[in-house]
This record gives structure tokens, C-alpha cells and sequence, in this order.
């Protein structure tokens, strides 16, 4: 059915912290160029799935691959072809909007004027030129978002991991940044969202629905609410919720 | 190599951006410095003296002006009976007492062995000491002129010499006795400490703190290179501080230093490698900056006061002093006191660099590899 290449596939990957299972044999594949939506509420494994997938935990077992590197043993492979941008703002607030981005450039090697063309391409996409030589943490937090994201674009990854990436702004700023990860998918990305945010589901091409640390539904959200047969998401996930309660 | 660079720029960035950064760096350092300098003293000085001369005669006088003449002792006061002295030690008003008994001078004249009495406040057992030192000094220099004088006018009666052992002392290496030329060395081996240490363990667990860390972890920068962006710049920043005290020590506290430079940054730089040892692992095992500070300290304490900054360390129970072979600070302490006093050799240390530098390269491995670059 599907003949483009896969970026991301897992199968039966499962994380444990102790006794409690925060991802629990979970299998999928998202392809090159796809938004990749990840729902779920808080806790539900969204974050320890991507920290898996971006070399940051070690899985406790299962497979996975990203870019075509084996999550087990080419987790520092993996990491030349990623860009990720954490839940929590994690930019050095104390330099500037530039001095953050010259500094991943340089850690990722990149030359000079490869860091000066990057930045002048990436402010433009963004649409931060007006803040480049603001201090970070005087920037508002759509702007650090977008700043982050410009951060994890910056060595041309194939693909990007966002994790909850709108988290605490408002709603125009979010209808924004929705519109970068658009603009970041043509460029021939492959965009992995995590959100808590049902409209930001319809976004999305394809999305996975995470629930108690297991995928309970995966599809395009078109598909999914003809299946369920609600008019938004919202109510998709409301009526899922709804089922595997009754199955526990 | 570059990803480095790009670390270190970045560390001094914020450094020089951040106003309690360099307060603690520069001016903390001055403040400790200063106050420890001058306050740090075995110095006895401006004992309080109470006088009780019941001779009243010429001889007794010179002997009392002997005391008024010198800044060991203060005269606070001339009493007149026995009483009036016990209140005033009673009250802290003096710490000292000399009595001079009546027919004192008299009885010298006539070459009979008077007595003097000196009464001291033992409460503090070691200005006690010292103080009786300084006055048994004085008279016995009034002694030595008085037979001397006695000597010369009895020249022609040709009387035979007296045979007696002089003992003439001689201090070496500290020759004016300046607690400071002991003292300030060891306050630099303390701050090069705190820095280093508490610095490289706070700007780590900063990092983790705010997030960066996860946000490094994920670009290919290796582990190696991580640690050296880290610790380069708190090497670099401990150098600048540690010639910064000695510039103070010298202008401020004219202490001269009688080794080389060259081995004294050799010998620092090998000390390094233990604290910054020792801050990398305490960031490994904190979460927030005020844990980091919390274990720094604690660290810090215990290496001070097994290091022989205070106490001598001969001076420390047998356990304990064996303890102190497991402390970095006890070796560097050493050192730098004996390359400031002494101008001791590499080959002399050796028994105190080796040890101190096995140390710092066990403390230092263990913690990079502790350093996981993954999360938990």
C-alpha cells in the first residue's frame, strides 16, 4: 500500500522503570516526509517512546530503527540524522537567540560559513531575524519554541522529534507553529510530533494513539473518525478512552 | 577538536554574563583572602598587662618600661594590692600580671636572687603560653644587661667569669614569624579548592537543571569531548584565580615565595585533576544546584580540616591521621607550603605529588565514566 520509504519503525519496543511499564510493546513505522502525530494524555509513554527512540533511555526490549540505525547499538549514528526538541524550553537562556544557534552549529560541526548561511536561512523560516541578538530569556515563549526549532533544524536533519512542542502557548501561537512543521514536512522531513492538544491531531497525516503505554489506535485521522465514527478527534479519543476502560 | 572550542566559548560567555559568577570568582576569593589573612593568626599580640610595683625604685622602673616599649603587651592599668589584680584578670580586664615585690632593686643590688611574680589568664592555654614566653624574654635580655653593666664596673676587681649555656635561637624559613608566610599559602590551596570544584559540580548540574543537557545528549558530541568543554574553562578560570592570590600575597601580604612558579602550576595543575574529579562526580550524583552546592561543601569541610590547614596534622589522633592519606587537599597543602617556605624540589615532593596524582587520575577516570551520556 505504501511504497515511500520508512524513516522510523519500531517493533514490540517496551520500556520498564522497575515493576511499572511506561511503553508496553509498542510497533509502528512512519514514513519519509510524514507529521507523524503522537496523542496522548500525560503519562500515557508519549516522552519515553521518543527518549527511546533519540538515544537518550535504552529500551528494555523490543526493536527499533531510525533513519536505518539500530536503536541498540548505533544510538550515536542515529544522532547525526535526528533533530529534537524536548518538552520543557531548553535553550541557554543567558545568550542570545544567535549565540544559541551558532553554538549547536559548532557542536554539530558544521563550518563557519556553513553556521552563517544556516542561521540566515533558519531565521528566515522561523521569522526570528527582528530577535536574533535579543537575550533567549527575554523572548516570549512562542518565540523560544520557534527557536528551539530552528536550533534542531540547523544540521538539516532527515528527521525531527517534537515533543509536545506547543505546550503553554496560546492558541495563535500554536496555529503558527503548526505552520512551520508544515513548511519543515515539504522540505521532505519527517516530522514525529507528541501532543495532548486534539486538534493538533488533525494536523497531522497519520497518528498514533497512546494510552496506559500501549498504541490503541493508528491511522489517518480522516480513517479513524469515519472507523469511530465522531466528527473531530476530540471525540475519537474520548470514545477510545471509553473502550479500553471497559475492556480493563 | 571544534565542537570543544565552541563549549568553552559558550561557558565564558555565560560566565562573564552572570554577575554572581564572577563575584564568586573574583571577589569572594579577595574577601576570603583578606579576612582569613589577618584574622588567621597564632600571633600573640597586645596582651593586656597589669602592674603592681611595690619596689618603686629605679631598677623596677627600667624593668616596667622594658614592657610599655613593646607591642606584645599593653599596659592597662597600675594596681596597688593583690586584690585589685585578681578582679581585674576576674573581669577580662587584663590578661596578665606582674608583681614586683618591695626591696626588689635593693635586694639585686645586693646579689641576692629576688623573685618577680607573673600571673596569667590560662583560659586560653595558647596566647597564655606565648605571652610568658615574651615576658620571661624580657627578663632575662634585663638580666644579661643588668650583669653585664655589673660586669663592667667590676672589670678591675677582675671577678671570674660567669659559666653559663646561652641558648641562642635561630628560626628559619619564617624568620620574622609571620603567621601570614604559613597562613596564606594554605588559604590558596582553599579557594583553588572551591572554585575548581564547586564550580565545574554546579555548572554541570546546572545544565541538567534547566535541560540542556538532555538537549546535548542528543546531538553526537562524545562523552570525551562534553567533559573537556566542561572542565577546560573552571582549569582555565582556576589558573587565572590562582594568579590573581598569589598577586595579592605578595602586594598585600608581602609574602615571598621561595620555589618556582613553574612547579607550583605544574603541581597545581596535577592537583586539578582530583577536584575536578571530585566536581564531575558530584554532578553525577545531584540533581539541582542546591544539592550540588550542599554535597560541595561537604566535601570541602572535611578535606580543609583533614588537610592541616588548622590543625597540624601530627597533631590529629593516629586513626584520623591516616585518614588524612585519602585527601587530595592534605598533599597540595604540603606542597604549596613548602614550595612558598621552603623552595622544595620535584624530587623532594615526590613523596606528595606521586600519591596526590594517582589519587586525581583514579578520582577523575572514575567520574568520566561515571558521566553517562544517556539519562538514567
Amino acid at each position: 500500500m505504501n511504497s515511500r520509504k520508512i524513516s522510523v519503525q519500531t517493533r514490540d519496543l517496551t520500556k520498564r522503570f522497575g515493576r511499572f511499564t511506561a511503553v508496553n510493546r509498542v510497533s509502528l513505522q512512519v514514513y519519509e516526509g510524514e507529521i507523524f502525530g503522537f496523542l496522548g494524555a500525560n503519562g500515557a509513554g508519549k516522552t519515553t517512546l521518543i527518549r527511546m527512540l533519540t538515544g537518550l533511555l535504552k529500551p528494555s526490549e523490543g526493536e527499533g530503527f531510525v533513519a536505518g540505525y539500530d536503536i541498540w547499538r548505533q544510538a550515536e549514528a542515529i544522532k547525526r540524522h535526528i533533530g529534537y526538541m524536548s518538552q520543557r524550553f531548553s535553550l541557554y537562556e543567558d545568550l542570545t537567540a544567535e549565540e544559541n544557534l551558532t553554538f549547536y552549529g559548532g557542536i554539530y560541526g558544521l563550518n563557519r560559513r556553513d553556521i552563517e548561511n544556516r542561521k540566515r536561512e533558519l531565521f528566515a523560516h522561523v521569522g526570528l531575524q527582528p530577535f536574533a541578538n535579543q537575550m533567549t530569556r527575554d523572548l516570549p515563549l512562542g518565540f523560544k519554541q520557534r527557536l528551539a526549532l530552528a536550533c534542531a533544524l540547523l544540521h538539516d536533519p532527515p528527521i525531527v522529534f517534537l515533543d509536545e512542542p506547543t505546550s503553554g502557548v496560546d492558541p495563535r501561537a500554536r496555529r503558527n507553529f503548526w505552520n512551520l512543521i508544515y513548511q519543515t514536512a515539504q522540505l521532505g522531513k519527517t516530522v514525529f510530533v507528541t501532543t495532548h492538544f486534539m486538534d493538533e491531531a488533525e494536523y497531522c497525516h497519520r497518528v498514533g494513539i497512546m494510552h496506559m503505554g500501549k498504541i490503541i489506535a493508528l491511522g489517518a485521522p480522516g480513517r479513524l473518525k469515519q472507523k469511530y465514527r465522531k466528527s473531530t478527534m476530540q471525540d475519537v479519543f474520548i470514545e477510545l478512552h471509553r473502550l479500553s476502560e471497559e475492556q480493563a | 577538536m571544534q565542537p570543544i572550542w565552541y563549549l568553552i566559548k559558550k561557558e565564558f560567555k555565560q560566565v562573564f554574563r552572570t554577575r554572581e559568577m564572577l563575584s564568586i570568582i573574583f571577589i569572594a576569593p579577595m574577601i576570603q583572602m583578606l579576612v582569613l589573612g589577618f584574622a588567621i593568626s597564632t600571633e600573640v599580640k597586645n596582651v593586656s598587662l597589669i602592674i603592681a610595683d611595690f619596689d618603686r625604685s629605679r631598677i623596677s622602673r627600667e624593668i616596667l618600661q622594658a614592657f610599655e616599649h613593646t607591642d606584645r603587651f599593653r599596659v592597662v592599668g597600675y594596681e596597688t594590692s593583690y586584690r585589685g589584680i585578681e578582679t581585674a584578670i576576674h573581669r577580662w580586664h587584663a590578661q596578665m600580671a606582674i608583681i614586683i615585690p618591695a626591696d626588689f632593686g635593693r635586694n639585686l643590688q645586693r646579689g641576692l636572687q629576688p623573685e618577680v611574680q607573673v600571673i596569667v589568664d590560662g583560659l586560653d592555654g595558647n596566647t597564655a603560653g606565648v605571652a610568658l614566653g615574651y615576658a620571661s624574654g624580657i627578663f632575662q635580655r634585663f638580666g644579661e644587661v643588668w650583669l653585664q653593666q655589673r660586669a663592667v664596673a667590676r672589670a678591675a676587681a677582675a671577678s671570674p667569669p660567669g659559666h653559663r649555656v646561652v641558648v641562642e635561637d635561630r628560626l628559619w624559613y619564617n624568620l620574622d614569624l609571620k603567621p601570614e608566610q604559613y597562613m596564606i599559602p594554605g588559604i590558596v590551596v582553599v579557594l583553588v579548592t572551591i572554585i575548581s570544584m564547586m564550580l565545574s559540580a554546579m555548572s554541570l548540574v546546572r545544565e541538567k537543571e534547566i535541560g540542556t543537557l538532555e538537549q546535548l545528549i542528543v546531538t553526537p558530541l562524545k562523552r570525551y569531548q562534553l567533559v573537556l568543554g566542561k572542565i577546560l574553562p573552571f582549569l582555565i578560570l582556576t589558573f587565572i584565580e590562582l594568579g590573581i592570590v598569589l598577586m595579592a600575597a605578595q602586594l598585600i601580604f608581602g609574602i615571598r615565595i621561595a620555589g618556582s612558579y613553574t612547579l607550583l602550576a605544574g603541581l597545581a595543575f596535577l592537583y586539578l585533576f582530583a577536584t575536578l574529579g571530585l566536581g564531575i562526580l558530584i554532578s553525577t550524583i545531584t540533581h539541582t544546584q542546591q544539592q550540588a552546592m550542599f554535597v560541595s561543601w561537604f566535601f570541602i569541610v572535611f578535606m580543609i580540616l583533614m588537610s592541616g590547614f588548622f590543625v597540624p596534622i601530627e597533631n590529629m589522633p593516629g586513626v584520623l591521621q591516616k585518614v588524612t592519606y585519602i585527601n587530595p587537599m592534605r598533599y597540595f597543602m604540603y606542597i604549596m607550603r613548602e614550595i612558598f617556605q621552603k623552595g622544595s624540589s620535584l624530587q623532594f615532593l615526590l613523596k606528595d605529588w606521586l600519591p596526590m596524582t594517582a589519587f586525581g587520575l583514579v578520582i577523575f577516570t572514575f567520574s568520566v565514566l561515571k558521566f553517562q551520556k544517556r539519562l538514567t
